[in-house]
């Protein structure tokens, strides 16, 4: 209960500062409540650990903030302001980009095509046609992947052949070159080997350096722990707690994903 | 300075990347001189003008067909398209619509025509997200036998305007052939050049990425289907121009099959995403260069159909190693196991 409170005062604290703030978002998929009155909010730079079992909301709830699918019920405020995020495009140019394991890159293209897709750079081309500028988003590309110490040869590389971690540095070169405030990351580590997962988690802290917010989905404790800087735990659709790191353990975060019937509270 | 070492691949590596990406263009070469000392007459000007000029209608099916394929689609309708489109107009300027509608209209109805009926697979595939296959399938067998519905025997007679597309020369050469490297250049730069090219390529390779990235997936296979039904429509013009008449047969028999064959040979993959149009050229072209090698050797027509089956087959199993090859060059070494 002393919880609860200190999470509510910390809520209206921070509702300034918030980058992101959801109000009470509810999501029905037919006669299926996925979502029941879902409120947190992501501040600038910080790090959240959005944690829960399959089936919680997680999923739903990132679908929503991204442009994915709309919600049903519910207001989100993003830099104060209220916004209807109706599609992936407007998600991204309020400055949300969505990284889905490795999903989201087309092997048989090269980087430079992937981290620059559907925001092609061009030029105009006989003084009316816009024409890709091939040069300078390859040279830029280059860049980033130098950057984010990518084992990448060079941005004329088929991500077919990069490793799942490399496939989501591909995908996280995005939210730095379009100046992203906000990136989620699904399950990022759950599909990668140790090597790789740390290799993500060294993206996340590089974001965190460029003020660049994160909210982790996982169900994976461990890696989550390691990088969050606050845990927003979700079941059967509500939040059912958020805690600042240095107020819980790993084990703790265990006990907080768990049905209170299994608890015995 | 390390950031500039990342901008290319190595020379050596691209040369080899651009031969293999190339194939085509050199097996041709290699078959064009086999054939050229080998067959009398064959090594003149006027059978390799003969040889373009009779690539030119079946190479807008080809190109239509690849960048259909090249989206992850296919379209079995285009050809037929190609027929219905050349029948409807023909009749609309010579016969429903004669002198209403100007007989050289005619070369601007067919491109729009031809539009239109693509529209239809673009608004099945695109809206309704019924699958290509039987999207085109269903749409094929309508524009078959509309073609029928029409008309059942030839239109002849068709002037001079209408004809010329496909029939006429400037110069003694054949403006057909001008019209498939035009139409060549223009999608070229669509598909290599432009956001359009590389977002269709990006829903080829992987719809559900492209999706996530925001790319409009409907409005996208609703603009490669009109497309592709536009050079459907162009391919009826060039055809009326060659036949210089309109029968119900028209871009019937192997043309569909063709339409494939060319785009494979050239590189064009059935699983999406991966071809460019200038491969596509050169599968055409090798198409027609084997097409009058055999006729000039007199090889039986039923036997050509024959050897066009096993040059595709030989062409499928040359790609595949192709594409090895090309992963190996471009793998970096650490990860060649």
């Amino acid at each position: 209960m002393a919880k609860n409170e200190s999470k509510s005062l910390g809520a209206a604290k921070d509702r300034d500062r918030a980058l992101l703030r959801l109000e009470d978002i509810g999501k029905y998929y037919g006669t299926v409540h996925a979502l029941r009155g879902v409120s947190f909010s992501v501040s600038e730079g910080e790090v959240v650990g959005l944690i829960g079992d399959n089936g919680a909301g997680k999923s739903t709830l990132i679908k929503i903030v991204s442009g994915v699918t709309p919600k049903s019920s519910g207001s989100i405020f993003w830099k104060g302001e209220e916004v209807e995020i109706s599609s992936v495009k407007l998600a991204r140019r309020l400055g949300i980009e969505t990284v889905y394991q490795d999903r989201a890159v087309v092997g048989s293209m090269t980087v430079a095509e992937n981290i620059f897709m559907g925001r092609e750079l061009v030029r105009p081309f006989l003084g009316v046609v816009p024409r890709l500028d091939r040069k300078r988003m390859r040279e830029e590309a280059g860049r980033l992947v130098v950057d984010l110490k990518l084992n990448i040869p060079t941005a004329d590389h088929l991500v077919r052949f990069c490793s799942g971690g490399e496939m989501q540095g591909v995908a996280i070169s995005r939210a730095m070159r379009f100046r992203a405030s906000l990136v989620i990351l699904d399950e990022p580590t759950t599909a990668l080997a140790v090597s790789g997962a740390q290799q993500v988690l060294d993206f996340i802290r590089r974001l965190k350096r460029e003020n660049i917010a994160c909210i982790f989905v996982t169900h994976n404790l461990h890696d989550v722990y390691e990088v969050a800087d606050r845990f927003v735990v979700m079941l059967q659709g509500k939040v059912v707690s958020d805690v600042k790191r240095d107020d819980t353990t790993v084990e703790g975060l265990v006990g907080l994903q768990l049905p209170r019937s299994a608890t015995g509270a | 300075m390390e950031s500039t070492k990342l901008v290319r691949t190595s020379s050596s590596t691209r040369v080899q990347v651009f031969l293999l990406d190339n194939l085509i263009w050199v097996i041709m070469i290699v078959l064009f001189f086999i054939f050229s000392l080998t067959i009398p007459n064959f090594f003149t000007v006027l059978n390799i003008h003969f040889m373009f000029y009779d690539a030119s209608a079946i190479g807008m099916l080809v190109f239509a067909q690849a960048l259909v394929l090249i989206s992850g689609n296919m379209d079995l309708s285009v050809a037929r398209n190609a027929g219905l489109t050349a029948m409807f107009v023909g009749m609309l300027v010579r016969v429903w619509a004669k002198g209403v509608i100007p007989t050289w209209a005619g070369i601007i109805l067919m491109p729009v025509f031809g539009g239109l009926l693509g529209m239809v697979n673009g608004f099945l595939v695109g809206k309704l997200k019924i699958n290509a296959f039987l999207a085109t399938l269903s749409t094929f067998l309508i524009y078959d036998w509309m073609t029928y519905v029409i008309n059942q025997g030839a239109i002849i007679n068709l002037g001079r305007a209408l004809d010329f597309p496909g029939g006429g020369t400037i110069f003694g050469f054949h403006f057909a052939i001008l019209v498939l490297f035009a139409v060549g250049a223009v999608l070229y730069f669509l598909l290599q050049h432009t956001r359009f090219g590389a977002y269709l390529r990006a829903m080829g390779g992987n719809p559900e990425a492209a999706g996530m990235l925001g790319i409009n997936l409907t409005s996208m296979n609703f603009r490669v289907f009109t497309i592709a039904g536009v050079l459907g429509g162009v391919s009826g013009l060039l055809y009326t121009g060659y036949l210089r008449s309109i029968p119900s047969t028209i871009a019937t028999g192997d043309s569909i099959f063709l339409s494939f064959a060319g785009a494979i040979i050239g590189g064009v993959s059935l699983r999406g995403g991966e071809g460019s149009i200038v491969g596509a050229l050169g599968g055409v072209l090798l198409l027609g260069l084997i097409d009058t090698g055999t006729t000039m050797t007199s090889v039986a027509p039923a036997l050509r159909g024959v050897i066009n089956g096993l040059i595709l087959l030989l062409a499928i199993l040359i790609n595949k190693s192709r594409l090895d090859l090309r992963d190996r060059v471009l793998m970096p070494p650490q990860r060649q196991a």
